[in-house]
């Protein structure tokens, strides 16, 4: 009688312990899904630069992603066929509410309103990057009103 | 949210432990197998102490750290309360020692929580903490002692209190390297910055290795080192370069410096040496089998037979006690505790918090590892501690302060993480500890359940000896039902009688330190209730109790009171007494003298097993005794007046089982086969076999004992015969011969003579009924080992006319 009494219990114990476990991971699945649902409600302003060609001939791009790279290589988002231009020159991402700029230690440089860039810098409208010759002028969709670093409502 | 995750997980680890409580309270009743039992209570103390710490935490935590990690603190509490019930079970004294000095930790911990929050202060006096660390590790080589008098001298003590700095100077080192390699940002192997730790790291390593002989923090310490490195620099090479550095060093070590040689061929074979050095792993695979699937039950299994089982072996013990199924789940919480740690890493706000929360999650993952990959011969044996779980106020203060890191770090307001310039190493190192755990279950799940039936019948268990305690054995019983081996005394005190000791060699005897032997040993499967019972009974009685069932009664064929007879006619000659059934073989009376005590076994049996009288023997069927003119009577019967070829003899010799041990249920011995008939040796036994050819018309019987078991639910239930009568004489030839041997006008034939080899003598008397006799057809064999014709003739004439006279 006892022997049954006590396999139960150790039944219910085992129970317990993976109701521990099953607990976790499924607290920790929720916090995956909160994450991915804040993150996805996160919107990027969308950013148009212009590109300016070392012959003159201008041309304009639109993004609404959080991370455009500058370069020679064709993978990157805006391809520059210069020879004063590194593979993957520079990148502009967009956290903490701003768009950053970022030199990718390139060989000529990258220079924020004529002045060299050797950290991440914060851009607005109007800002002028050169990229070796070329140069890109940066404007930002004023439309999108968000507040990016917000925490999500404690439930 | 943090906080509701955290106190729900809080509130399983209680529901948990709690159970485990309960069960480890009403264990004394399971295992007596009644309810009036003292029952355990004192460590309801501990369970309640541990409540309202656990609970004072996480106060505080909500509290202090609001955006702080909720996985971790919940599983180091549930770990920990485990711990201290394992070591409460195994140990009372011990278990309130821990349950103190987890209120100690706690109460640190929360002290810490309030005013030490701000890490930087640990950059600061990185140099401070590490050299005041190694100075006590220093003094503990020329002070150092040990709690338990024998092993390795790792601590410090006074007053009763013991310490050992070893323990948390690991963290000190983790300390010291994520400083000093977060100020070394993108550091080059091979460069001068990386010496002087690497130096300091060695040598340290080294020291405690040769001067202390502690394997396991040397080589705790050389992995957190290599991780460091691995992870301040993201070459692969480095982990390659010391897993080679550290197979030279375990080749030099083998053959060099004595420990490890000692656990390196414990490691590789553990049982050429099951009492010696590998007496520890040994048992604790034992304990790990025992355990099974779903465990003992917390109280009822045996794990207090491993060594050291409060701290280096504590897995092993709540693997005997909760099974597979518990120390899966032991394994996945420390994971969770690893894998919550790694993504604080990722997540810390500079590298220096980075670089200390990826090592302290270096050290609890290494430290686990190593520690139940060594219970479970996965990996050497080191003796480490299992984080949060052994028994140890050293080791479970380091283990809440590497807790009490990861949280702060955890806590981080601001949900930008630094910047990461090599992520690799971070998913190498949880591959590698995943990797790593996975093993240990792989491992866990071979030995608990697939190699379980064979270690578990190992004579070295002593789970065997401790059921035998709890659980009744069945009797031994004479032909008329008469008790002859009984099991007295209440459960847990079982012991075995044995009410007529003159039938020792015979019944041989069952005990906890000289195994078994005789009867008791061939037929323990139904004594122990293993054979007979319906297997859902065994099944049963293994998981709730770990035990087989009640054993069964068997039935002998000797007849105690003929028995007793033959013992005062043998009296103290030295010699064997055979009398059978000639028809069906069962043995009415088997003597071998000198005879001892099995109730005095524990006193005696070490002088026992020197005596050269050898009284341990069953003489009648192990004793082996030169054939000389034993058989005469049967050879004229099937050769006539001939002598036979030594080539038809031996021909005959094997028709009559002289050349194979008899086919029976009792420990039985013969002589080589293909030895010469003059230099044969024959036991009684084998002699009565042939003998009974004269008595039952030319046909052998098969020898038995053992004669039914009582199942209970069906009664006496009869052994069937084991091998069909044998015919080597015609009936004539037989009963002519058996006539013709009648000396003296006895009412039965008889035969004597003399065999004799070197030193061996021995002298033969043999009778049987004649083939007119109305009863049972019997045989008698008496061997003297003595060369005296008159006196086993009158011992056999005696006999003799007892029995036939009945």
């Amino acid at each position: 009688m006892s022997g049954s009494i006590a396999l139960a219990l150790r039944l219910l114990a085992a129970l317990a312990l993976y109701g521990f476990l099953g607990w976790a991971l499924t607290f920790m699945y929720r916090e995956v899904r909160r994450q991915s649902v804040v993150l996805s409600n996160r919107r990027v302003p969308g950013i148009s630069i212009m590109v300016k060609q070392a012959g003159g001939a201008t041309s304009m791009r639109y993004f609404s992603q959080a991370e455009i790279t500058v370069g020679r290589d064709p993978g990157c988002d805006i391809p520059l066929l210069d020879e004063t231009v590194s593979a993957r020159h520079a990148h502009l991402t967009y956290h903490h509410g701003q768009w950053w700029l970022e030199d990718l230690t390139s060989t000529n440089g990258t220079k924020l309103n004529d002045l060299r860039i050797t950290t991440p810098t914060v851009i607005t409208s109007g800002d002028e990057i050169r990229c070796g010759s070329i140069g890109l002028s940066i404007s930002l969709s004023e439309n999108v009103v968000i507040e990016p670093t917000q925490r999500i409502k404690k439930t | 949210m943090n906080d509701q995750t955290q106190s729900r997980l809080l509130q399983w680890s209680a529901v948990f432990l709690t159970l485990q409580s309960i069960i480890l309270t009403i264990s004394p009743a399971v295992r007596e197998r009644t309810w009036d039992v003292d029952y355990r209570l004192s460590h309801w103390i501990g369970l309640l102490a541990w409540g309202v710490l656990t609970f004072l935490a996480h106060r505080a935590l909500t509290r202090y750290l609001p955006e702080r990690d909720p996985y971790l603190f919940p599983a180091a509490a549930i770990l920990s309360g485990w711990g201290m019930l394992a070591i409460w079970r195994l140990d009372e004294n011990f278990g309130a020692r821990q349950a103190l000095w987890f209120g100690i930790s706690i109460i640190l911990f929360i002290l810490a929580l309030r005013y030490l929050k701000n890490l930087l202060f640990l950059k600061n006096y990185k140099y401070l903490f590490l050299f005041g660390g190694l100075l006590i590790t220093t003094l503990t080589l020329v002070f150092g002692t040990n709690p338990l008098g024998l092993g390795p001298r790792l601590w410090l003590g006074c007053c009763g209190v013991y310490f050992q700095p070893s323990e948390p100077l690991k963290i000190l080192l983790v300390i010291y390297l994520a400083s000093y390699l977060a100020d070394r940002a993108n550091i080059r192997l091979l460069s001068f910055p990386l010496l002087i730790p690497t130096l300091m790291v060695t040598s340290l390593a080294l020291l405690l290795l040769v001067v202390q002989r502690d394997l396991g923090t040397a080589s705790i310490f050389v992995f957190i080192f290599t991780i460091f490195l691995f992870i301040a620099s993201g070459k692969r090479r480095i982990l390659i370069g010391t897993g080679f550095f550290l197979l030279l060093a375990l080749l030099i070590g083998y053959f060099q410096i004595a420990i490890i040689h000692t656990r390196v061929v414990g490691w590789l074979n553990p049982w050429d040496d099951p009492t010696g050095n590998s007496y520890q792993i040994v048992q604790s695979l034992l304990a790990v089998a025992s355990g099974g699937t779903i465990g003992r039950g917390l109280g009822i299994g045996s794990p207090s037979l491993v060594p050291v089982a409060i701290s280096d072996f504590i897995f092993a013990a709540i693997a005997e006690e909760t099974g597979l199924v518990g120390t899966l789940g032991l394994i996945a919480i420390i994971w969770v505790i690893l894998a919550r740690g790694l993504i604080t890493s990722l997540r810390a706000a500079d590298i220096f918090r980075r670089y200390l929360a990826a090592g302290v999650v270096a050290y609890l993952g290494i430290q686990s590892l190593l520690i139940i990959g060594g219970n479970i011969r996965l990996l050497p044996l080191t003796g480490v501690t299992l984080p949060f779980v052994s028994y140890g106020g050293s080791s479970l203060l380091t283990s809440f302060t590497a807790l009490f890191l990861l949280l702060v770090i955890s806590n981080i307001e601001d949900d930008e993480p630094s910047p990461i310039s090599n992520p690799r190493p971070y998913s190498v190192l949880a591959a590698m500890f995943a990797l790593g755990f996975a093993a240990c279950g792989l491992t866990l799940a071979w030995w608990s359940i697939y190699r379980a039936p064979d270690l578990l019948t190992r004579t070295d268990n002593p789970r065997r000896a401790i059921a035998d305690r709890y659980v009744s054995r069945g009797e031994l019983v004479d032909k008329n039902n008469q008790p002859i081996s009984i099991t007295t005394g209440e459960s847990g005190s079982y012991i075995r009688e044995y009410l007529y000791p003159d039938l020792a060699p015979i019944i041989g005897y069952t005990h906890p330190v000289f195994g078994q032997a005789g009867l008791e040993a061939s037929l323990d499967e139904y004594l122990r209730g293993l054979q007979g019972n319906p297997s859902s009974m065994i099944l049963w009685n293994q998981m709730i109790y770990g035990t087989p069932p009640p054993g069964l009664d068997v039935r002998l064929s000797i007849d105690l009171s003929l028995q007793r007879e033959v013992d005062q006619q043998l009296g103290s000659r030295h010699g064997a007494v055979v009398l059978l059934n000639a028809e069906t073989g069962e043995v009415l009376v088997m003597a071998s003298h000198p005879t001892f005590d099995p109730n005095k076994l524990s006193e005696e049996g070490e002088f026992l097993l020197q005596d050269k009288d050898s009284p341990l023997l069953n003489r009648a069927s192990q004793g082996l005794y030169p054939i000389g003119s034993a058989v005469l009577p049967l050879i004229a019967a099937q050769f006539g007046n001939e002598s036979p070829t030594e080539q038809s003899l031996r021909v005959f010799y094997e028709e009559l089982g002289f050349y194979q041990a008899p086919l029976t249920d009792m420990p039985v011995t013969s002589d080589k086969p293909g030895v010469n008939t003059e230099m044969l040796r024959v036991s009684p036994l084998q002699i009565s076999i042939a003998a009974s050819a004269l008595s039952n018309g030319g046909i052998l019987p098969t020898p038995r004992i053992a004669t039914a078991v009582n199942t209970g639910e069906q009664g006496w239930v009869v052994f069937p015969a084991l091998e069909q009568p044998k015919l080597v004489l015609q009936a004539e030839a037989a009963n002519e011969a058996a006539i013709s041997s009648v000396e003296d006008g006895n009412p039965y034939w008889g035969h004597s003579g003399v065999g004799q080899l070197g030193d061996s003598v021995v002298t033969w008397a043999l009778a049987g009924t004649l083939p007119d006799w109305q009863g049972a057809p019997l045989v008698l064999v008496v061997a003297l080992e003595e060369n005296d014709l008159n006196t086993a003739e009158r011992i056999r004439n005696a006999i003799m006319n007892e029995v036939l006279n009945q």
